[in-house]
């Protein structure tokens, strides 16, 4: 087995389904131990490149290797060496929580020396002690993420890929599974994340985000919200909020406008200078400024540039 | 309400065109089907596997084989010449029916004693052994009678001219050729549409239930009537179209006549598909996933068939179980089927069987609607 | 392989059916169901058949010959008509199935000598039906007929002694000619075609509908394994209905078992494979629990019934479905079935139709292996 300090490796990664290219020359290493997100809207190719890595897809070109293997010649070996959550949830509804965990220890071939130990500790990590017995299908929705989320380590895998793991989820118990992800990560497993959801990826350690199967950026969440942002962030709070955010859609010095709660985020090219002339062109229409000031861009703002100004320059592609 | 009603009806059809499969599944299956049963189902007998011991060797006894030989019915594969033989080709299976003609048959008949004829018949095919048997009777009775007359002529030769004699003279109603093709056809068409419209309907509503889409669909403004008429107005068109289609092969390829009024059998057919349309929802208001539904489907159905007189007459079944075929609504398609097509009868006669199935319809619908209201609250 | 991984597929797939109470009433309930069905609904036997008689002639002898027809168990005169058309209108209403038309000069033209002919109406819709009342009609009226004669003579001082053939009928295997004899064998393999195709072909299309499979194929779980794993709870349930059934036919129906236990199993073993290997190879290229059952029925249900040999005899189909049949498992299952219930056959001679089962059972195993594929396209 070839020594490597990435626990996977991505090299001009392509996948296309007939005419149309899902993953787009992807290049990416994930460092053994990383917590590495995924990040983009839905159809971005996220789900595809992780069934790739899973060896549940064969690529169309292009090499990955996950855990020291070719996800292409030895698929089997990768799935030795992984832990797989899908998107939706597939474990076995009809099944009890004990059964679906006796089941995957089986198909993992956990040696039964370690199965009680394994999936009393998956039980402890899911917080299903005392439920071992209920039908999973009768469980809320973030009992079953975790329990997924055990099926999936009961191996001690080297590796997972969770594939949007709390999509559907409440927000406490979103928090809940991400110090699940940071725990086992802190013990040297390396954890693939994809998600949609923005305030997730600050969780990660590095990013990768994924626009029309393409890379757009690469970096940990403070360098991407230093560096990828095109433009400074003017916080704006104003009333009424409808008719500022139209007129300054055309306002000079204004690269983009858009709401964000009850304010507005302004994209200008120079915070200091745009400032003083934005108020004044709000007042001419007959917008009240209350506050107005310059802010830290969230990663949300920076994949909403990133992504704006690729479908700028693929719109003027000839 | 009729523009929701539209509206379903035009998913529920695309949903059922759109994938290839179910396309395939309600053309091909249905016509291969009908094909396959007219030519595999017949409870004829032909060319039956015949072997002969003749240890007579007398003119008597090559007349008598003659006669099987010359049948349509017997196929007579060779002259053997010890009892071992016999058995051992009807042991394997190589011959069906096996005549034995002991020494001194031609003498006993010729001195008006009765002359024995040993015959062995394979019954593992009781059935064919009845017909074969009763067709070895006659050729053998008509043997008999023929000797009779000859002996008489001998004897008695003045009286041989007013010698009465009475015979049978069969003649086949509705089917002149006692042809099988004729009984089947017709039942196959009530068969494979029970099979068919049963299945689709309980399975469409049923996928629903499982993928999640049925919850879906409830929380808009449509009515659960508009819906369950949304779901079950595609399978009656579908079923009106297989019933045209599987008739339409059937009386075309295997020449079955029709001597009824089109008229008819479509409002036969018309009442059977909402009986049938009725079970498929009972079954899907029973059932939570599609194997389930499959499965009850399939209870359903085999006895449905089995004993609806598609195949074993009505009449030779255990009393208590006659009654029982009063419910089944493919007991009086059948009539009308076979009515229609070899009878030739209209409303006059079939006026029952209408008034039975529009019953049945009426009541199954009727439960399996309010049970569906039930299941949505 | 892995043992381990084998054994956790097997164990959930067991937890499956024993939890879904539908699927476990099949396998459970099922079995017996159609034994009951087949064995009780099925009687190709004729007894009282219901005839209406228009008597012409209202003589003695007309009388006589009526009285014949009375006291066979096979016929039941229901009514005496007074016209022509009431005994056609009785068949068309299917008041009676046979109607028997006596001609005006009947004991006119026995007197005098010559030939007189009675008709028989039959309906013909059921020309098995048909085929043999008419048999039994002609026996009756042909009994009738030397009677005549006999009488005929002696009142000429002719005391001829009537030359007659006297048949001795041996049914071999099946002495009653019990219907459900000669069905209920076959129905075994019915049996296995529903539990080994039906509800095989399901599980995996269902895994596949539900997402579920892709969680599966993610672990190092092998092919093989899935399908080993996945088909191992049904053969085991396969062949305790085998022995359920075996037990129903034997014990309740008195059907005949002659034969060696082992054969049993060992065929019943080699058939359960072929069709567990034929269902989750049609579930494999389904994909979708509606198209993958309805093929599994046209595929494997179907041809048990109709081409086996179960029901219709093959040897009376046309030659081109006589080769069809050749290609199907069911045939051959079948025919050993019947040999080892009815014949007592011995085992040694039971390889042309043992061999065949045991190619198809490795062929298929080898296709279906190669047929899955742990990849989402």
């Amino acid at each position: 087995m070839p020594e490597s300090t990435n626990s996977v490796v991505v090299e001009n990664l392509v996948k296309r389904f007939g005419d149309f290219t899902a993953v787009d020359r992807l290049n990416l290493n994930v460092a053994k131990g990383e917590v590495f997100g995924f990040l983009g809207p839905n159809g971005a190719g996220k789900s595809t490149t992780i069934r790739m890595l899973c060896g549940l897809l064969r690529p169309t070109s292009g090499r990955a290797q996950v855990a020291g293997f070719d996800v292409s010649r030895n698929p089997e070996s990768v799935r030795q060496n992984i832990g797989y959550m899908s998107q939706k949830f597939s474990l076995y509804n009809d099944l009890k929580v004990i059964e679906n965990l006796r089941l995957f220890a089986g198909l993992y071939s956990v040696p039964s020396a370690k199965l009680k130990n394994r999936i009393e500790w998956a039980l402890e990590m899911a917080n299903l002690k005392g439920q071992e017995n209920l039908i999973t299908a009768t469980l809320p929705g973030g009992w079953k993420q975790r329990l997924a989320l055990g099926c999936a380590v009961l191996h001690q895998p080297a590796i997972l890929f969770l594939d949007e793991p709390t999509s559907g989820v409440d927000p406490i118990s979103r928090r809940q599974f991400w110090d699940l992800i940071h725990h086992m990560a802190a013990e040297g497993v390396t954890v693939f994340v994809t998600t949609h959801y923005m305030e997730e990826a600050e969780y990660c350690n590095r990013l990768a985000l994924i626009f029309r199967g393409k890379m757009v950026a690469l970096g940990t969440p403070s360098e991407l919200k230093r560096d990828s942002m095109t433009g400074e962030l003017l916080f704006v709070d104003c009333e009424p909020l409808g008719t500022a955010v139209e007129t300054l859609q055309s306002a000079p010095d204004v690269m983009d406008a858009a709401v964000f709660g009850n304010a507005l985020h302004l994209v200008v090219r120079n915070a200091a200078v745009a400032q003083p002339r934005i108020e004044q062109y709000l007042r001419d229409h007959s917008v009240t400024v209350r506050r107005m000031e310059k802010i830290r861009p969230t990663l949300e703002d920076v994949f909403v540039s990133l992504t704006t100004t690729r479908e700028a320059a693929e719109e003027h592609k000839p | 309400m009729f523009g929701r009603l539209k509206q379903m009806l035009i998913k529920e059809f695309i949903q059922v065109f759109r994938d290839k499969r179910t396309r395939f599944i309600l053309i091909i299956p249905p016509i291969v089907q009908m094909l396959v049963f007219g030519y595999a189902a017949t409870f004829e007998i032909h060319h039956v596997a015949t072997v002969v011991l003749d240890f007579d060797h007398s003119q008597q006894s090559r007349e008598l084989i003659s006669r099987f030989t010359s049948s349509p019915y017997f196929d007579v594969q060779g002259q053997l010449t010890n009892s071992r033989q016999l058995r051992d080709l009807i042991d394997s299976g190589q011959a069906t029916v096996g005549i034995e003609i002991d020494a001194g048959f031609a003498q006993k008949l010729l001195s008006g004693q009765t002359a024995p004829l040993q015959v062995i018949v394979d019954a593992t095919n009781s059935n064919t052994a009845l017909i074969a048997s009763g067709y070895i009777s006659q050729i053998v009775l008509g043997f008999a009678q023929d000797a009779q007359k000859q002996r008489i002529g001998r004897i008695a030769p003045q009286l041989i001219e007013q010698i009465p004699s009475v015979e049978l003279e069969p003649r086949p109603w509705y089917n002149p050729n006692l042809s099988s093709r004729w009984f089947f056809v017709p039942g196959v068409i009530g068969s494979l549409t029970l099979v068919l419209v049963i299945t689709l309907t309980a399975f469409a509503v049923v996928r629903e239930r499982e993928i999640g889409t049925l919850e879906q669909i409830m929380v808009t403004p449509i009515r659960p009537f508009e819906f369950i008429l949304g779901k079950t107005l595609p399978f009656f068109l579908i079923g009106l179209f297989d019933v045209s289609l599987i008739a339409t092969v059937g009386t075309l390829w295997f020449q079955v006549p029709f001597r009824g009024h089109v008229s008819v059998l479509l409002a036969g057919s018309v009442l059977f598909l909402l009986c049938m349309l009725g079970v498929g929802l009972l079954i899907s208001t029973v059932s939570s996933t599609q194997q389930q539904a499959m499965v009850t489907a399939f209870f359903f159905i085999m006895p449905a068939i089995t004993f609806s007189g598609f195949g074993f007459p009505i009449a030779t079944m255990p009393e208590w179980l006659q009654y029982c075929t009063y419910l089944s609504p493919l007991r009086y398609f059948l009539i009308v089927l076979r009515s229609t097509y070899l009878k030739g009868v209209g409303m006059e006669i079939l006026w029952p069987q209408m008034a039975a199935m529009a019953g049945l319809g009426f009541s199954l619908l009727t439960v399996a609607i309010l049970r569906f209201h039930k299941a949505l609250d | 392989m892995s043992f381990m991984r084998l054994l956790a597929v097997a164990r959930k797939e067991l937890i499956h059916i024993l939890r879904d109470s539908r699927s476990l009433g099949i396998v459970v309930v099922m079995p017996v169901t159609l034994m009951l069905l087949f064995g009780y609904g099925v009687n190709l036997d004729l007894k009282h058949l219901p005839v209406y008689v228009f008597d012409r002639d209202g003589s003695q002898q007309s009388q006589d010959l009526l009285k014949r027809f009375q006291a066979s168990e096979y016929f039941q005169i229901v009514r005496v008509a007074d016209s022509y058309p009431a005994v056609t209108r009785a068949l068309d209403d299917g008041d009676a199935k046979m109607g028997i038309v006596i001609p005006w000069d009947f004991s006119e033209r026995i007197s005098q000598g010559g030939q007189v002919q009675v008709q028989a109406l039959v309906d013909g819709t059921d020309d098995n039906t048909a085929n043999v009342a008419i048999g039994y009609a002609e026996a009756v009226v042909q009994g009738y007929s030397s009677q005549v004669q006999l009488n005929w003579l002696q009142s000429r001082g002719q005391s001829i002694q009537p030359a007659s053939v006297s048949v001795q009928t041996r049914t071999w295997y099946n002495e009653n000619l019990e219907s459900s004899s000669f069905i209920i064998p076959g129905v075994l393999a019915l049996v296995m075609s529903v539990i080994g195709a039906f509800l095989t072909s399901l599980t995996i299309a269902r895994e596949w509908e539900r997402g579920s499979m892709e969680q599966l194929i993610s672990t190092p779980v092998t092919a093989m394994e899935i399908m080993l794993g996945k088909l191992a709870p049904y053969f085991i349930l396969g062949m305790f209905d085998v022995a359920v059934c075996a037990f129903i036919a034997i014990s309740w129906f008195h059907v005949p078992f002659r034969g060696s236990y082992w054969t049993l199993a060992l065929s019943s073993a080699l058939f359960m494979i072929v069709v567990l290997a034929l269902g989750f190879l049609i579930s494999v290229l389904a994909k979708n629990q509606f198209a993958a059952s309805q093929i599994a029925l046209l595929i494997t249900f179907l041809p048990a019934f109709l081409l086996s040999g179960f029901l219709f005899s093959i040897e009376q189909m046309p030659i081109v479905l006589q080769w069809i049949t050749r290609i199907l498992p069911a045939r051959y299952y079948v025919s050993v079935l019947k040999k080892i219930f009815l014949k007592g056959t011995p085992t040694a001679m039971l390889s042309a139709d043992l061999i065949p089962l045991a190619v198809f059972a490795f062929v298929l195993t080898l296709v279906a292996t190669r047929s899955f594929h742990k990849r989402l396209e």
